[in-house]
């Protein structure tokens, strides 16, 4: 009967939301989804005809596979460089006694605080030809000319590294803190070193957040708009830039669809990869 | 007690804790073979000693000897010390087997001996068969034996128990107190055992060491510390004991005193503190199930009268006053003792008094 009672008023509060969730983003999501199965038509965006040539075009046109390929390879290097730089800082964080701590834990959080737009304009002002880094490297005559560091993929990886270095941070943190500190203890007393401690128990366990960390920081860039546009330009078109364009420019909509699709597809085998790891550590 | 070659001392090893407190100063030996244990309520030290025996922690003073070779600054890897935590501290990524390997591996043991030795430690510990598993499919029972086998498999110099079972309910913990002490004796295996049980340390150790505040109140045998505490804490954490004031009349500087205590009746008690003389505050005690009944005043008894009695099966509690105070005596559930009731007159006949130095 409670239960009964229980289960009427969850219902009763999940309605609107899900309401909201099914007219305002299932629905025209699976309708902008699906219309990457129709052919594209210049005059009325597209015509209720059946056909698998947007896809067959993603990956047969060397345009479009040269942009899902610099996608993946950018995130790909974005999740390893914020993890590369990620584990030390959280490691540290977790490990630190000082009375500091608090204070960096906020600043780890800091750039969150800030717009996106306005974190990738201080990249600009750092990196432009005319930008402080440049100049620096001139007076200092290292180099004669400017460097071309905008608009390259090393730029958007640095600054896409600055921008979701959180997201690999604190689910780092969180598996480091939540390790019992006796367990390597008991590894030290058994004969091993600090660096044997730290690969045979600390690393392994902390998989989890490595694991968590990643798949935050890959997704994300990988579906990135802003940073590649005002960052890579023209010159580093990451797959968000180019289904922007064809939506809203192009105006190819089954093609930016067909390309949405085959984002979010790679974003949850991503996930579900991350979910299947996940379980067979806890078996 | 037979005389054991030492195999680790402690001298004068303290720990500081900022404002927080101090441990020690602790000195300590320990015999080859030897089952010590560290005993004493929460916060009285004893983790610390034992952590700094291991070398997790450092002394801020002090030194630490095993076998005459100075490790106080040695790190834990380098002390060959098998260690067993409270919460076993098992390796939950890692399969039993390689739970108890781990010590072997970082000693490069070659992989046949490793399978071979992991194999009879785990039979020997009790656990054939769950070589697979992980630590968390394991019971509590079974987890505490894994790590025994883990911290016993390097064939550590010295085996540290730091509260071992303290997570496990109380039948288990009876039948492993057993156990260990067995197995102990078995491989002859030199143990500090960490505990806040007295039932523990007594059942299992050789000596105890009892620690009050972050010092030793008294160390020796558990006969020892129950026949002879030298101070009250000693006397009130082991056992039961009734201790009453008294004065001290006469003493023949060899151990011997005689007491009054209120009411003016007089005892003899044995003594550590030979330097108790006449005139001295002093207290008597004597344990509940020392005390003889008689029902007729004699030489030497104390006057007194039932207060209630308490049956609890095989034994019976009588508390009685007394012109010194009340008393608690334990006797065995028989027929002559259910008979006392309330407001009875009995005298008693205190055994084996010890005085000890007023507090």
């Amino acid at each position: 009967m409670a239960a009964a009672a229980d289960r009427r008023f969850g219902i009763g509060l999940l309605t609107p939301i899900g309401l909201l969730y099914l007219f305002f983003l299932i629905l025209p999501i699976g309708f902008f989804l699906s219309m990457g199965f129709f052919k594209y038509d210049v005059f009325g965006l597209y015509k209720p005809e059946l056909t698998g040539e947007n896809f067959a075009r993603l990956v047969v046109d060397p345009y479009y596979l040269d942009i899902v390929a610099l996608t993946l390879k950018l995130a790909g290097l974005t999740t390893l460089f914020s993890l590369l730089l990620g584990y030390p800082l959280a490691f540290f964080l977790t490990r630190t006694r000082s009375a500091w701590r608090g204070a960096l834990m906020f600043l780890v959080v800091a750039p969150l605080t800030t717009g996106v737009i306005v974190r990738t304009y201080g990249w600009i002002v750092l990196m432009g030809a005319e930008g402080i880094v440049n100049k620096t490297l001139i007076a200092a005559g290292l180099i004669a000319r400017p460097l071309q560091i905008l608009h390259t993929e090393t730029a958007v990886v640095i600054a896409l590294v600055h921008i979701l270095m959180p997201y690999m941070v604190f689910p780092l943190i969180s598996s480091l803190a939540g390790q019992d500190p006796n367990l390597e203890r008991a590894a030290s007393t058994l004969g091993a070193s600090r660096a044997r401690c730290f690969l045979e128990v600390t690393l392994p366990l902390s998989r989890p957040g490595i694991l968590m960390g990643s798949v935050l920081v890959f997704t994300l860039s990988a579906g990135s708009v802003v940073i590649p546009q005002l960052i890579g330009g023209k010159d580093v078109q990451m797959m968000g830039q180019s289904i922007y364009e064809l939506v809203l420019h192009t105006l190819n909509w089954p093609l930016g669809s067909a390309m949405a699709s085959l984002l979010v597809l790679l974003q949850f085998s991503i996930i579900f990869v991350y979910f299947r790891s996940n379980r067979r550590v806890r078996r | 007690m037979i005389a054991r070659e030492t195999i680790l001392s402690l001298e004068g090893i303290t720990k500081r804790y900022g404002d927080a407190g101090v441990v020690g100063p602790v000195d300590l030996t320990i015999g080859k073979g030897e089952f010590l244990t560290l005993l004493g309520p929460s916060g009285c030290g004893k983790t610390t000693t034992l952590q700094i025996i291991a070398g997790l922690l450092e002394p801020t003073d002090g030194r630490v000897s095993l076998s005459g070779r100075d490790i106080t600054d040695a790190p834990p890897p380098q002390r060959d010390m098998g260690l067993v935590f409270q919460n076993y501290a098992l390796f939950p990524h890692k399969t039993i087997f390689d739970n108890v390997a781990f010590g072997l591996r970082m000693r490069k043991v070659a992989r046949t001996e490793i399978v071979d030795r992991v194999t009879e430690m785990l039979r020997i510990v009790g656990l054939p068969d769950i070589e697979r598993r992980l630590p968390d499919q394991l019971s509590g029972g079974q987890r505490q034996r894994v790590a025994l086998a883990r911290a016993l498999v390097i064939r550590p110099t010295i085996l540290l128990l730091d509260e071992p079972l303290s997570n496990l309910d109380a039948m288990l913990r009876k039948r492993m107190r057993h156990e260990i002490r067995e197995l102990q004796q078995r491989l002859g295996i030199t143990t500090i055992f960490v505990t806040h049980d007295q039932d523990e340390a007594f059942e299992m150790s050789d000596r105890v060491a009892l620690l009050d505040r972050g010092r030793i109140a008294q160390i020796g045998t558990p006969e020892e510390l129950y026949d002879a505490p030298t101070t009250r804490f000693v006397a009130e954490f082991i056992g039961d004991a009734n201790l009453i004031d008294a004065e001290v009349v006469s003493a023949d500087g060899r151990g011997l005193v005689r007491l009054r205590i209120a009411g003016g009746s007089e005892m003899l008690a044995r003594t550590s503190a030979l330097d108790l003389g006449p005139g001295q505050g002093a207290l008597l005690m004597i344990r509940p199930e020392r005390i003889e009944l008689a029902d007729a005043a004699a030489p030497g008894t104390l006057p007194a009268r039932v207060r209630q009695r308490v049956f609890s099966g095989e034994r019976i509690t009588l508390e009685l006053d007394t012109s010194g105070g009340p008393i608690t005596c334990t006797k065995p559930s028989l027929p002559q003792y259910r008979q006392l009731d309330p407001g009875m007159q009995v005298w008693l006949q205190p055994g084996d008094c010890r005085a000890l130095r007023a507090s």
